[in-house]
């Protein structure tokens, strides 16, 4: 009986001091892992926009988040967009609820600043503090609105769909007349060699420079892709053989808007991703339609 | 109570040649056969085992008077985890690149045969010093295993070192398929063999 008591406390012991340290290691680091992820997100979305290194931003690019929450009153649900406006030169925001006509109901004075507003703990608290206590509220989505000048030049939607493993989280970039810029594959968990081939050139960037219109029917086909669209899609990568201006423009002609050519092997992957992609592409121009017609008619200027 | 008379340069040394972790002790076969395929993942596979083995031969050496016999095994095994862990945060924290190629081999860890076998044979009995030296040589030597297994089948396999082409062509795409790593094995334990062998003759003789 002593042995197993003895046992007992050595091991409780060991496990305490054990969960302490990696406890205290995930505290110390907590703040670096988090800078990391923006820092991932931030250029993964100066990417899809076009811009690097050969190509930096320009200094007045402002990346707008909105943030999208349905709220609940009673038996009535609205939706509830925290919108970026600019008062008194400070950037802060909105929140304009919209019932499920699309009518505008009311706005509120959120105070909280750009930054803050990142952390979703933090953006729940401002809001718990401006809505009433019979209202509740659920965090929908978010999107990002890119402008520079005070002009829209592009939409960055975070989302996710489920994939053929579990969820795939993706960045999808648009112009303001809602053609793809692009799609970034931000985490996945599809089998290696198969699945995983989402994250490569070949496939995703098939994406880049479909139509709204297009896109609408966007279709994934199970046939060999051309050689020279796998040159001209993996062309970043290539350190011989560059296709000449000319033939990338006359490629680029050519296979616009195209369904996609689904990988070899893993085709629910494929059509995964181009479902995943068509609805978050969809559902966000028509939001963005109806949010844009109720800020002018409500002349709330958002900083976007 | 040191149970050793090997003096620290030869701890360091043995870990590498005479008791080297895959040629020798035979142990933690599955990476070396697994993931062997190419120098980098030697590389860095070896440099997460070095530490880990490192750090946690350290820590069992400190607390080893208070180690109830019974439960040795499962307190190894939660010391390897906790610096698995550690380590794995801390790369992920401040070396985001490295991770980026290194996560998936530190969290393999927890479970390598070498790691707890070092702890069970070695830092139990042994003061800080002598295993601090121990795990270093073992890393090394486990290290020295895995990019000798990876220079053979990378450049055998896919004509290639550290992913920069040296030949130019592929000889035998085997070499880089799992069931190579048994032959190259095998093969570098034969060599190791023949190395200890001749030179135990010619000192005799």
């Amino acid at each position: 009986m002593k042995e197993i008591i003895k046992i007992t406390l050595a091991l409780i012991i060991t496990c305490v001091v054990a969960a302490s340290a990696m406890g205290l290691t995930f505290t110390l680091t907590a703040k670096a892992k988090k800078h990391n992820h923006h820092m991932n997100v931030h250029n993964a979305m100066m990417g899809l926009l076009g811009f690097g290194q050969d190509n930096p931003a320009p200094s007045d690019l402002e990346l707008l988040s909105v943030y999208r929450y349905i709220v609940e009153d009673s038996d009535q649900k609205f939706l509830g967009y925290m919108v970026p406006v600019e008062k008194d030169g400070e950037e802060t925001y909105e929140m304009v609820l919209i019932d499920l006509e699309s009518n505008f109901v009311k706005k509120l004075e959120v105070p909280i600043s750009m930054e803050a507003a990142q952390e979703a703990h933090d953006r729940a608290s401002a809001l718990d503090k401006v809505l009433s206590p019979n209202q509740s509220f659920i965090y929908a989505d978010a999107s990002v609105i890119a402008t520079a000048g005070n002009k829209r030049i592009g939409y960055i939607l975070p989302g996710k769909f489920p994939g053929f493993r579990t969820f795939i989280h993706v960045l999808v970039a648009m112009d303001p007349q809602f053609e793809l810029l692009g799609l970034e594959i931000m985490e996945h968990e599809e089998d290696a060699g198969l699945g995983a081939e989402i994250e490569e050139d070949y496939f995703k960037k098939q994406f880049e420079g479909i139509s709204y219109d297009k896109l609408k029917t966007l279709n994934v086909v199970k046939k060999p892709m051309p050689e020279e669209y796998t040159q001209y899609l993996e062309r970043e990568q290539l350190t011989e053989g560059l296709l000449t201006k000319e033939h990338i423009a006359e490629i680029q002609r050519k296979y616009k808007d195209q369904d996609i050519y689904a990988i070899t092997a893993s085709t629910i992957s494929s059509k995964a991703v181009t479902n995943g992609v068509k609805g978050i592409a969809k559902k966000f121009a028509y939001r963005i339609g109806k949010l844009d017609s109720v800020l002018e008619k409500q002349k709330i200027r958002a900083a976007f | 109570m040191s149970t050793t008379t090997k003096s620290n340069t030869q701890l360091l040394v043995d870990g590498i040649l005479k008791e080297n972790p895959i040629f020798k002790l035979a142990l933690s076969m599955c990476p070396a056969v697994g993931i062997s395929t190419s120098v980098m993942n030697g590389i860095l596979l070896g440099t997460a085992v070095l530490f880990v083995q490192v750090f946690s031969g350290c820590t069992i050496s400190l607390v080893r008077n208070y180690i109830h016999p019974k439960i040795r095994i499962p307190t190894y095994t939660l010391t390897i985890a906790t610096w698995v862990t550690v380590i794995d945060l801390v790369l992920a924290a401040y070396v985001p690149g490295a991770y980026k190629a290194m996560g998936m081999f530190v969290r393999l860890i927890v479970a390598f045969a070498i790691i707890t076998m070092r702890l069970e044979m070695f830092a139990s009995r042994e003061p800080l010093t002598k295993s601090f030296w121990d795990g270093l040589g073992m890393g090394l030597g486990f290290m020295v295993g895995m990019v000798t297994l990876g220079v053979v089948r990378e450049l055998l396999g896919s004509g290639e070192l550290l992913g920069y082409d040296v030949l130019g062509f592929k000889p035998l795409l085997f070499f880089v398929l799992p069931s190579a790593g048994f032959f190259v094995v095998g093969l570098m334990m034969g060599f190791f063999n023949w190395i200890e062998v001749a030179y135990n003759r010619r000192k005799e003789g």
